[in-house]
């Protein structure tokens, strides 16, 4: 018997990548984006963000989930994590942090309704002025891709 | 925390970008010896940006920050303008009309931010209230209502800069001498009436709103409100010819805490005739002041309550009759109120949003906007009136395009000294003697920072999330008492 294989993502779940491009391994979340549009059959709503925004709320909650997409400053083992996003309130804010936890909870409660909400985070390495990513960091992207692909985007029978 | 001898430290400060540090070092008998603000972090953009074409320093600069790459992007573009060979007098009116409507919508939607989600919590709040409670996600569930609306009116902001801009983020609007496009008529009535976003009429009423919730808190809390933090200054904006306020394109004003004229009026291209910049080991962040006065009495805030300072009308008659009355509370002097930069802020709103009005609804706007010809000069100075204040961009090029020089003076720059004051007003009149320190004390000291919105990301000109430290050091510089909160 063939075990088919289909995109599980419609266009009813948002991917956020957030970081920038022009600080090197910050930009893995944009890279990611980029990559999974364009070397997949991916069609989902997609957008780029320096750091998540307060009326990133009102279309998430509108939305059936929602993927966020960041570097990450710490070791991570693989190189990339990927975890359940709760919404909560204990979050710190500034106009240019906002946490995805804190954007969550923006949509439970202004709009009464919180999508199932992951994030996936992989390691990076250099964070200075340049608009390429590291050795390490392109490693831990292609890590990641995969794992987006076998276990979310293309998946079988079990739910991650 | 109940020895003396303490330092005070602030680390992150927190609803402030940036990586900085606040330290009171406290005597033997706990009286305050000295308070400073630092920036403790730095990456250089200026070096980083040179040897690229010039063409590129508009797209490139958006990356300094993610909260107003709009306005670096704007001054930018204005500064290679005249490298391309146009002055802000020769660009097509269309693509000036369309340049100013880019920078009404993100100083609306930075503006809005700022009040909704930076000030609300301690103002509806207290400065007093427990920690839990002064938050933003508290001001969510309590004033739902208000916080959808800081949501929309901050969407109306990014929706125009969308349109304008092609997106939200790296854009782009400014070309060398024009712009990238200009509205379609379908486009521009998107914003003319109610839909998934509410309309510039709702926005001008919300605004309206906004500023009659300001008035009605300072009547009731006034008290406060003209004391926390004020102290004499000298305050820096542009103005319009007639001395109007202006926000894209006008001349160079400051006045004194007296309100006596310190520099009359100057043109962009003399900036560096009269500012200095001064160092100081303990921080990143250098102190801009006007030559002629020295750097002890030179510097100026910069900022909405400057700009209202410095400016003799608003061209909108809703937001100049506010002028008038947020004049008038101080008889037409100066206003050296920090906390009187909210109500000052949120008078800008409704500046923004009757100019974007009337932008919107002039015809002309829909027009083709043809760039001069090319006349290249070696070199090019923008300025503009960012959200939090004066932002200067000045680059040298050499016969071959290639960026050879590039200096930035952004509005936390020219706050600096500014900033420094406040934690120096809290830690004399609130720290100064206590036995001991609370969390709402240490919180009074980021509420005087936060009047500033200041932006350290784009004042040391690195890039990305830098967090902010509260320390408490005694006389031999231990580390006595520590206030950090994790911005991450």
């Amino acid at each position: 018997m063939k075990n088919v294989v289909r995109p599980v993502l419609g266009p009813d779940t948002l991917l956020f990548g957030i970081g920038n491009c022009g600080r090197s391994d910050d930009g893995l979340g944009w890279a990611f984006l980029d990559r999974i549009q364009n070397e997949t059959g991916f069609n989902s709503p997609v957008e780029y963000r320096y750091q998540l925004q307060v009326e990133d709320a009102a279309q998430i909650a509108r939305m059936q989930r929602v993927i966020f997409i960041d570097s990450y400053k710490g070791d991570l083992p693989g190189g990339f994590r990927w975890k359940t996003c709760t919404a909560s309130e204990n979050f710190e804010f500034t106009t240019h942090v906002l946490p995805p936890r804190g954007v969550m909870h923006y949509c439970k409660t202004l709009f009464g309704n919180t999508p199932r909400a992951d994030i996936l985070m992989i390691q990076g390495r250099e964070w200075g002025l340049r608009n390429a990513l590291s050795d390490d960091a392109a490693g831990n992207l292609e890590k990641a891709l995969d794992f987006f692909l076998r276990n979310i985007l293309y998946q079988n029978d079990r739910d991650v | 925390m109940n020895t003396p001898n303490r330092k005070i430290t602030i680390d992150p400060v927190t609803r402030v970008e940036g990586h900085g540090r606040v330290t009171v070092q406290l005597d033997d008998v706990g009286k305050v010896e000295r308070a400073r603000f630092h920036i403790v972090e730095f990456r250089g953009f200026e070096r980083f940006i040179q040897g690229h074409p010039y063409w590129e320093a508009p797209l490139i600069v958006q990356r300094l920050c993610g909260i107003c790459p709009v306005s670096h992007h704007l001054a930018a573009a204005k500064a290679i303008d005249q490298v391309y060979g146009v002055d802000p007098e020769d660009l097509h009116p269309t693509a000036t009309k369309i340049r100013r409507l880019l920078h009404f919508g993100q100083v609306f939607q930075s503006h809005a931010l700022h009040f909704f989600y930076l000030a609300s919590p301690d103002l509806l709040f207290g400065i007093d209230a427990p920690v839990e409670k002064r938050s933003v996600g508290a001001v969510a569930g309590e004033y739902p209502e208000l916080a959808k609306m800081g949501i929309q009116m901050r969407q109306f902001g990014q929706e125009i800069i969308r349109a304008l801009a092609g997106k939200k983020i790296h854009g782009i609007t400014a070309i060398p001498g024009g712009v990238h496009r200009t509205f379609d008529p379908e486009e521009r009535d998107y914003f003319l009436t109610d839909n998934e976003t509410p309309s510039i009429d709702t926005m001008i009423e919300w605004s309206k709103g906004c500023v009659e919730f300001i008035k009605d808190y300072h009547d009731k809390h006034f008290a406060w409100l003209d004391t926390f933090a004020t102290y004499p200054s000298g305050h820096l904006g542009l103005v319009a010819d007639d001395g109007a306020l202006e926000l894209y394109d006008g001349r160079m004003r400051a006045i004194d805490a007296q309100g006596k004229t310190t520099l009359n009026d100057i043109h962009a291209d003399n900036y560096l005739k009269y500012f200095g910049e001064g160092v100081e080991k303990w921080s990143y962040m250098k102190f801009p002041y006007l030559r002629h006065l020295g750097r002890q009495n030179g510097w100026n805030r910069v900022g909405p309550l400057a700009r209202l300072n410095v400016c003799e009308s608003i061209t909108t008659p809703l937001a100049d009759a506010e002028l008038r009355e947020f004049k008038a509370y101080t008889n037409g002097r100066p206003n050296n109120h920090t906390m009187h930069s909210h109500w000052a802020r949120l008078i800008e709103v409704l500046y923004c949003a009757e100019a974007m009005k009337e932008l919107l609804e002039d015809p002309t706007i829909l027009d083709v906007a043809e760039r001069p010809p090319v006349n290249r000069r070696p070199e090019g100075i923008g300025i503009i009136e960012a959200p939090r204040g004066t932002l200067i961009h000045h680059y040298k090029v050499d016969e071959k395009g290639s960026i050879t020089k590039c200096n930035l003076i952004v509005s936390t720059t020219h706050n600096n000294e500014p900033m420094n004051e406040a934690v120096r007003w809290v830690a004399q009149n609130v720290i100064d003697g206590q036995q001991e320190i609370t969390e709402g004390m240490l919180n009074q000291v980021e509420i005087a920072i936060r009047a500033y919105d200041p932006c350290l990301s784009c004042a040391t000109h690195s890039m990305g999330q830098m967090p902010l430290i509260l320390e408490v050091l005694d006389a031999d510089g231990n580390i006595v008492a520590e206030h950090v909160k994790n911005a991450t």
